[in-house]
């Protein structure tokens, strides 16, 4: 199925995904747990964000909003009934008397938002440049508005309560090497080559036409899928959470670490994610203990963010290619002559 | 006036240039023929510095203007009139010829009087002084660029296909009107498709095959010896 | 009746006026980089934190203003040279996501250097000052807007049409390699737009805040969105498209305020980016047909 270096790229890359799962689990501290969490469920996000956006060369912000999507719909699915009458008492009949299992409820909260993404985005996949831009852009202050007002299924901008934890590390973890997987197989696939070879090259783009509407469409669905996926695991994880965890912060984020990672391959979404996540906590740690020392006068807030941004602008001057530059680590040749020739 | 060496441009998939040697003396017509992705263009946009060289020398009146932008090289008296003719479509003619003369701004008299020049050679735009320069015809676009062109007092023009997709007429008149140009003094390096024209008017010609130079000599030569369509076929 | 008239005209026209303003600030820098500046909101925040941290001195408040302006004019030119410059030549998606970060960062920063409550801006008493019209009672500031508004727009079109700036800047916009290659200089051009742009939001800023009171550092979001429709429904290349769909969308949004019910109403946001995503697919070019434009290099 994967050629010898994708396969060599694939192992890679589950080392230091086994080694944080594994390694939290054994030093047990809630506060590392928690974050390894996250760090898991943010990877199932860039890797989402990346098979599209790496592949088709187009920049999505409505990623985090197919999130909010999966979020959404596995909480309710899942609720447990007597839980659902109080946080949502104006829920829709049908809705009302439904509770599945919350692991099924993930599986349809990826599939709900790539369901989603199928049928709103296809005449949207012919755009490019700025306008593709600006109906992403758009596309996520329509779903954010939506979740915002349609008190009856989300409870509208407050926050909505009661869903099941479920989610642990091994959960997120093993989640995040499935989807590591399938973001490689669709990169390695027909489609995604396609998409790539016509991604910088305007000539091909308009010989292979329509096609590459459809190209795109399936890497946007599959990257919403993911979305989606991570959107579950995240409201199984979190709890309670309120529509503002799915708009521009998050993208910001999420948007930051592929591009710091190396938008281009899955090794830079890997390695990013876990980069800034390393910084990104450290920093917010910092920010905490200097907050809770009282050192100024008024508490810090916005330092890590200020930094990160410094970091994404700093990176596509310097190293557009992020960190990882254009080739998957099987493809490094410090490692292949390591594999191969020993 | 002008030489290149050994310039080589990569240019999108079809039509970059590998190898080109080429000069240009002072006063003198130099018509640049070949076939569709032949180099031409592309040489004429490396010099105007609107391409990126990737290697060679482009020296023009002693100086290196290899890389150059395109808003020095206009500074050095170099003015391009492209294949897309690029009017700029918002603008009426006379904002376009205004335009024309960007670089000497302050020199008001000056600007007005060669205003009045390019009326007088193109007598059909001074009827279209206040029109946008999107609605005039093809012909008429024409003139207007290179009126737009010679508005900042060059001493090469780089003239790119200027008969490409006009009638008959307005081609004949075009050409007299390069002539016109010529025996002006003015120095111009001119691509064309129509190589008969071209040869009638230049003193020297350039053929390009495949980005690199196929043969060279004075225009009656190429004209004589050469079988015009293998020019086009390339050989 | 004819105070209801009066009312909705008034209201339509300032608001409008308002929008108008902020879409033409967007537009100019998309017109001539075919970039959309997402750090032109902040634009509008940095006047409004210049306000409030020089609502302390002494200075009359016209010269606060002035100052507001000046440092969004400056914040412009930044834009460019930080977040367009230097990636500019590499790809448009790499452009789009510096000015996204750099909007980010112009946030967090006035999180982390004022606050993220909201702050007073001192305002002139002509600002809360209302005349009588018709029996209606109108407010002031929405008299001024619509003043200032056409004030400028005037002298932006007598700018852009008698100098020879303004008449280079037109031409960037829709053939930026022959502009080039005519002598206009590109970067000058650049920052020119960035300046220019810089200036209509700190003239946004300062009629914008009239109406809020108050300087946050989200405060740009909203402006930046209602820039967006008004360009789309314009057509994203033209700048009196921007401001007539700037008037639109101002007469569109009155409108539905005076007759949609309250339970509708709240998801007016949806309705009209749904609208824009439908506008950018069917009619690219917007409502308004614009001059014709050329490719873009």
């Amino acid at each position: 199925m994967f050629n010898k270096n994708t396969m060599a790229t694939f192992f890679i890359l589950i080392i230091p995904i086994v080694i944080i799962v594994i390694g939290v689990d054994l030093i047990n501290i809630r506060l590392l747990n928690r974050l390894a969490i996250i760090l898991c469920i943010n990877m199932i996000l860039v890797l989402g964000l990346q098979s599209f956006m790496g592949n088709s060369g187009i920049l999505s912000f409505a990623h985090i909003g197919f999130m909010g999507v999966g979020a959404y719909t596995s909480a309710l699915l899942a609720m447990p009934l007597r839980m659902k009458s109080m946080a949502l008492p104006d829920l829709y009949l049908m809705l009302k008397t439904i509770e599945i299992s919350p692991y099924l409820a993930i599986f349809i909260g990826g599939l709900v938002a790539a369901l989603l993404a199928a049928t709103i985005s296809y005449p949207l996949m012919r755009l490019s440049d700025a306008a593709a831009v600006i109906t992403s852009f758009a596309l996520l202050v329509v779903l954010h508005t939506v979740m915002v007002h349609w008190s009856a299924v989300t409870n509208g901008p407050r926050t909505l309560f009661g869903i099941k934890a479920i989610t642990d590390i091994y959960l997120a973890g093993g989640v995040a090497i499935v989807m590591l997987f399938l973001t490689l197989l669709y990169k390695e696939s027909r489609y995604g080559l396609l998409l790539r070879a016509v991604r910088d090259d305007q000539v091909a783009a308009s010989a292979i036409g329509a096609n590459l509407s459809k190209l795109r469409w399936i890497g946007f669905i599959i990257s919403a899928f993911m979305a989606g996926i991570a959107g579950g695991i995240w409201a199984h994880f979190i709890t309670s959470f309120s529509p503002n965890a799915f708009y521009l912060k998050e993208t910001f984020v999420i948007l930051g670490m592929l591009v710091i990672g190396g938008t281009t391959t899955v090794t830079g979404a890997v390695i990013g994610t876990i980069a800034v996540s390393v910084v990104f906590d450290g920093l917010r740690a910092i920010e905490n203990m200097i907050n809770m020392a009282q050192m100024f006068p008024k508490p810090i807030v916005g330092m890590t963010e200020v930094v990160l941004a410094i970091a994404m602008i700093a990176t596509l001057i310097l190293r557009p290619g992020g960190i990882t530059g254009s080739l998957e680590v099987g493809c490094w040749p410090s490692i292949k002559k390591r594999l191969y020739h020993r | 006036m002008l030489k290149i060496d050994n310039l080589g441009v990569k240019y999108g998939a079809v039509s970059g240039v590998k190898k080109i040697d080429l000069l240009v003396n002072q006063g003198e017509l130099v018509a640049l023929l070949g076939a569709n992705g032949a180099g031409k263009s592309t040489t004429l946009l490396a010099v105007a510095g609107a391409l990126k060289c990737d290697q060679g020398s482009i020296v023009f009146n002693g100086q290196d203007i290899t890389l150059y932008p395109p808003e020095k090289t206009i500074r050095m008296g170099i003015a391009m009139v492209p294949e897309t003719r690029d009017v700029f479509p918002d603008l009426t003619t006379h904002e376009n010829l205004k335009l024309g003369a960007f670089i000497r701004s302050r020199d008001k008299v000056g600007i007005e009087q060669d205003l009045e020049k390019m009326y007088g050679l193109f007598p059909i735009l001074k009827d279209r002084v206040n029109q946008s320069a999107g609605t005039l015809s093809g012909g008429e676009q024409q003139q207007l660029v290179i009126a737009r062109a010679l508005m900042s007092r060059p001493k090469l023009l780089l003239l790119d296909e200027p008969s490409l997709g006009l009638a008959p007429a307005i081609v004949d008149h075009i050409f007299e009107l390069i002539l016109h140009l010529k025996n002006q003094g003015l120095t111009i390096l001119l691509v064309e498709q129509n190589a008969v024209k071209a040869l009638q008017l230049a003193d020297r010609a350039y053929v390009l095959s495949l980005g690199t130079v196929a043969t060279a000599g004075p225009a009656k030569d190429i004209a004589s010896n050469s079988d015009l369509a293998s020019i086009y076929f390339g050989n | 009746m004819i105070g209801q008239i009066i009312q909705f005209t008034i209201d339509a026209l300032s608001l409008g006026s308002l929008y108008a303003l902020m879409a033409l600030g967007l537009v100019i820098v998309y017109g001539i980089l075919k970039l959309v500046n997402f750090a032109y909101g902040e634009l509008i925040m940095v006047t409004g934190y210049t306000l409030f941290l020089l609502s302390g001195s002494p200075l009359p408040w016209i010269v606060m203003a002035g100052c507001g302006i000046l440092m969004a004019v400056f914040f412009g030119i930044l834009t460019e040279l930080i977040a367009f410059r230097p990636v500019r030549a590499k790809s448009v998606t790499a452009v789009l996501i510096t000015s996204f970060a750099f909007s980010t960062l112009l946030q967090n920063a006035a999180l982390l250097f004022i606050s993220p409550r909201s702050r007073q801006v001192p305002l002139p008493d002509l600002f809360t000052q209302s005349v009588e019209l018709a029996g209606v009672i109108i407010p002031l500031r929405n008299i001024i807007t619509i003043i200032f508004a056409v004030v400028l727009l005037i002298l932006f079109a007598l700018l852009l049409k008698k100098t020879v700036l303004g008449i280079a800047l037109r031409a960037a916009a829709s053939e930026f390699r022959m502009a080039r290659m005519l002598g206009v200089p590109a970067n000058l051009v650049i920052s020119l737009a960035f300046a220019i742009s810089g200036f209509f939001a700190g003239v946004v800023g300062i009629l914008w805040l009239g109406r809020i009171g108050v300087v946050l550092p989200t405060i740009g979001l909203e402006p930046l969105l209602i820039a967006f429709i008004a360009t789309v429904i314009g057509g994203m290349r033209s700048l009196q498209g921007a401001v007539l769909g700037g008037y639109l969308l101002a007469f569109i949004d009155i409108s539905l305020n005076y007759t949609l019910p309250q339970d509708l109403l709240q998801f007016r946001d949806a309705f009209t980016f749904s609208f824009v995503i439908l506008l950018l697919v069917l009619k690219p070019e917007g409502l308004i047909k614009g001059p014709a434009t050329g490719q873009r290099t």
